[in-house]
């Protein structure tokens, strides 16, 4: 009886696993190019979003992700690329750069994506970045804007989308210099972002008669700026330059306005993302600050670009897209419209097409033509200095656009000399 | 003497941001101390508390337009009240269901425990995320302790002080509530030896669920008192349950003045490396950790934890 037992399990165990043996082809991973082969539908075009869903830039991470998702869905929409299906994969990378590294891996090796999309924090974006370039895959840096990402950390297959911290600072600080004065007070997060950002605003300060008189650096994660505000009486700048991103930013603004310091000593955020302002109240959002894109800006197509979001979007705590949505847009639309373009995935082939990258002012919904710097891969495009809006028009109209200034008046000179970009050549072929 | 005028705000502060500190710890402390229970959910239920005070606060109750707007009515300094007093509530409860999902892991391996705690840590964020959303929310404070307070010639924030003071308020009843009430004699005799407890008649689960309610109590309430000063968002927990945690490590597991302590050595150690050497101001509390751990491993008050006592 008992080796009937054993014989009947034994069987039912064989069967199974033969079974699944003989559907095994019909599954797994990407990899299995046979069965593509076979069949008559394309091989989807896989994108790997590598955005923060956690840590300092989980807010921002949200938002640019469904910047490139409304991008690819408009692809779709057309009938894909290259008559393919645009397929999204994300990952949480943490706001951490290792997490950074094992994701842009796991992307490229299992899970096939043809390119990666996706950054807000800058040493995310290179660790990202390197493990592209090891293999050839191009990825778009798409909201970080350290100027090292352009600069010594560039890489041949890393195009940068967001205006960065030197371009920034030369929007607003000699401005600022006029108006409120010589003295200034740099809080600078201690990161690589912060840190060159505030070189870029030291060297425009310096450079124009002004002085630094101090620099307090303030660690990742800083939820309690009382010793920060303190220092900065006793101090009495006239000005403090902040370099300060994220979950970090909120916690300062509201703290700044509970000690009634919004108004005096004049403040400057070097870059005021979206969704690091969106929902902290007119008083939080004090001070001039930059931008490279505003939802109420008065060009062609914005209004259009507003409603898609809120059409695709409705129950999202965001509800009107901001700069960083738009950059993960603006940065996805393009990757897919140069490689219909160039007709292939073929990297040697999409990195020269993105190169030579010219988008109109209206084509991108801003006041001057973009265009991208082959010597550094950074898209030049306008920069807007704004403040808070004393007299909003509709719910979410809290910024007044200050001033546009053109790409050529605001060029990180010194990126190029930083950058050295690896030959083309020298990158290995890749496509999926 | 002018080198202690510039150091005295940093040291008001330094004591200001302590006793925040450990009221963030003093939850943590209630149930490690009487539990043997690290609870990684210390954190998730500190966002609860922060997000349960919102909605008491500013309500939408979209079935009942008319309740919500008389409820608004109500001045801004009683809704706050309501929620100091109602939101730990909430989360207590919450708090319960949860000790009761921790019994089965009771006398096994703590790494179970540990992993359900972080398990509901995850879950607990993302509901938060689901119901209220990512965005960042604000968490409205009455007039009469908003703005700022003019000393010498800096500027202090009201609430800061207010914080501080509430801080203080639940340290002295907590205290008194351990040492001066028969319920907390039974809570301390729980943490010395259950098992007497047990046969002394004494319903040890009922006694667990109840400090398990009363340490989540008290995360939720720390999570009203910090909501206007760190801000409101689902992730806020992560920012939380780091420093509560080393707070009763260095202060000695289980021990209320350990903790108290504890609190305001790291709030002086943050508070002066902020003003005068910022960059190492987030490591400081972390060397004070292994300074003090390397000479004394049970933390500073560790003899005389209510496990000892």
């Amino acid at each position: 009886m008992n080796d009937r037992r054993k014989l009947l399990k034994t069987s039912a165990l064989a069967a199974l696993g033969a079974g699944l043996y003989g559907v095994a082809p019909f599954y797994g991973p990407w990899k299995t190019n046979r069965a593509w082969a076979q069949s008559a539908q394309k091989k989807p075009l896989v994108i790997g979003l590598t955005m923060d869903s956690s840590g300092q830039y989980a807010a921002s991470g949200a938002d640019e992700r469904l910047g490139a998702m409304m991008a690819i869905k408009e692809f779709n929409a057309k009938g894909g690329v290259l008559g393919r299906q645009v397929e999204a994969i994300h990952m949480d990378t943490e706001t951490t750069p290792a997490t950074g590294t094992r994701i842009a891996e796991r992307m490229i090796t299992r899970n096939d994506a043809a390119f990666l999309v996706g950054a807000v924090h800058s040493g995310v974006a290179n660790a990202i970045s390197q493990v592209a370039q090891k293999y050839g895959c191009v990825y778009l840096n798409t909201n970080s804007s350290s100027p090292t990402e352009a600069g010594k950390d560039c890489h041949r297959v890393k195009f940068v989308w967001d205006g960065n911290g030197t371009n920034f600072s030369h929007a607003i600080v000699k401005n600022a210099m006029k108006v409120n004065g010589k003295n200034w007070l740099l809080l600078t997060n201690d990161y690589v972002w912060g840190h060159t950002t505030s070189k870029a605003t030291r060297a425009i300060i310096e450079a124009n008669g002004g002085k630094v008189v101090d620099e307090l650096l303030v660690p990742q994660n800083t939820r309690d700026f009382a010793s920060y505000l303190l220092k900065i009486q006793q101090i009495k700048p006239d000005v403090v330059a902040t370099a300060v991103g994220g979950d970090d930013i909120k916690a300062l603004r509201q703290q700044v306005v509970q000690s009634k310091m919004n108004m005096k000593p004049a403040w400057i955020n070097n870059q005021q993302d979206w969704p690091d302002v969106y929902g902290l109240g007119p008083d939080a959002i004090f001070g001039v600050f930059g931008t490279n894109w505003y939802w109420k800006l008065d060009l062609p197509g914005v209004k259009e670009f507003v409603a898609a979001y809120q059409k695709q979007y409705p129950g999202v705590a965001i509800q009107t897209p901001g700069n960083v949505y738009y950059n993960g847009y603006m940065a996805t639309r393009e990757l897919l419209r140069a490689v219909e373009r160039v007709g292939t995935t073929n990297n040697l082939k999409v990195i020269p097409e993105l190169e030579n990258l010219k988008v109109s002012a209206k084509d991108r919904m801003q006041n001057f033509d973009a265009y991208m710097n082959p010597a550094t891969h950074q898209l030049q495009q306008t920069i807007y200095m704004a403040s808070y809006n004393d007299h909003p028009t509709e719910k979410d109209d809290i910024y007044k656009i200050l001033a546009q200034v053109p790409p050529q008046e605001v060029e990180d000179k010194d990126a190029a000399g930083a950058c050295k970009l690896e030959p083309l050549a020298a990158t290995p072929s890749y496509e999926q | 003497m002018d080198w202690f005028v510039q150091l005295l705000p940093h040291l008001v502060n330094g004591v200001a941001l302590g006793l925040l500190f450990a009221l963030l710890a003093l939850g943590f402390m209630l149930i490690v101390g009487v539990m043997e229970t690290i609870n990684l959910a210390h954190g998730s239920l500190f966002a609860l508390g922060m997000y349960a005070a919102v909605f008491l606060i500013t309500p939408k109750l979209g079935w009942f337009p008319e309740t919500q707007a008389a409820y608004l009515a109500l001045p801004l300094g009683t809704r706050y009240a309501i929620a100091l007093l109602i939101a730990p509530v909430l989360v207590g409860i919450f708090g319960m269901a949860l000790e009761l999902c921790l019994r089965r892991t009771y006398g096994k391996d703590p790494l179970y425990g540990l992993l359900l705690t972080f398990g509901a840590a995850l879950v607990i964020e993302e509901l938060i995320r689901v119901v209220w959303g990512s965005a960042e929310r604000q968490l409205p404070v009455p007039e009469s302790l908003s703005g700022a307070v003019l000393i010498g010639d800096l500027l202090y924030a009201r609430y800061r002080f207010f914080a501080a003071g509430f801080a203080c308020l639940m340290i002295g009843l907590l205290w008194l509530f351990l040492e001066k009430t028969p319920y907390g004699a039974i809570v301390k005799a729980g943490a010395h030896d259950s098992e007497m407890v047990r046969a002394l008649g004494i319903n040890l689960s009922r006694l667990r669920l109840f400090v398990f309610a009363l340490g989540v109590g008290l995360a939720a309430i720390a999570g009203v008192v910090m909501a206007p000063i760190w801000g409101v968002r689902p992730q806020v927990g992560v920012d939380a349950v780091v420093p509560a945690f080393l707070i009763i490590v260095l202060g000695g597991v289980g021990s209320l003045w350990g903790a108290v302590t504890a609190g305001l050595l790291v709030g002086l150690a943050v508070g002066l490396t902020g003003a005068y050497a910022s960059e190492w101001s987030l490591l400081s509390m972390y060397l004070l950790f292994i300074a003090v751990v390397t000479f004394r491993s049970r933390g500073l008050f560790g003899k005389k934890s209510v496990l000892d006592t």
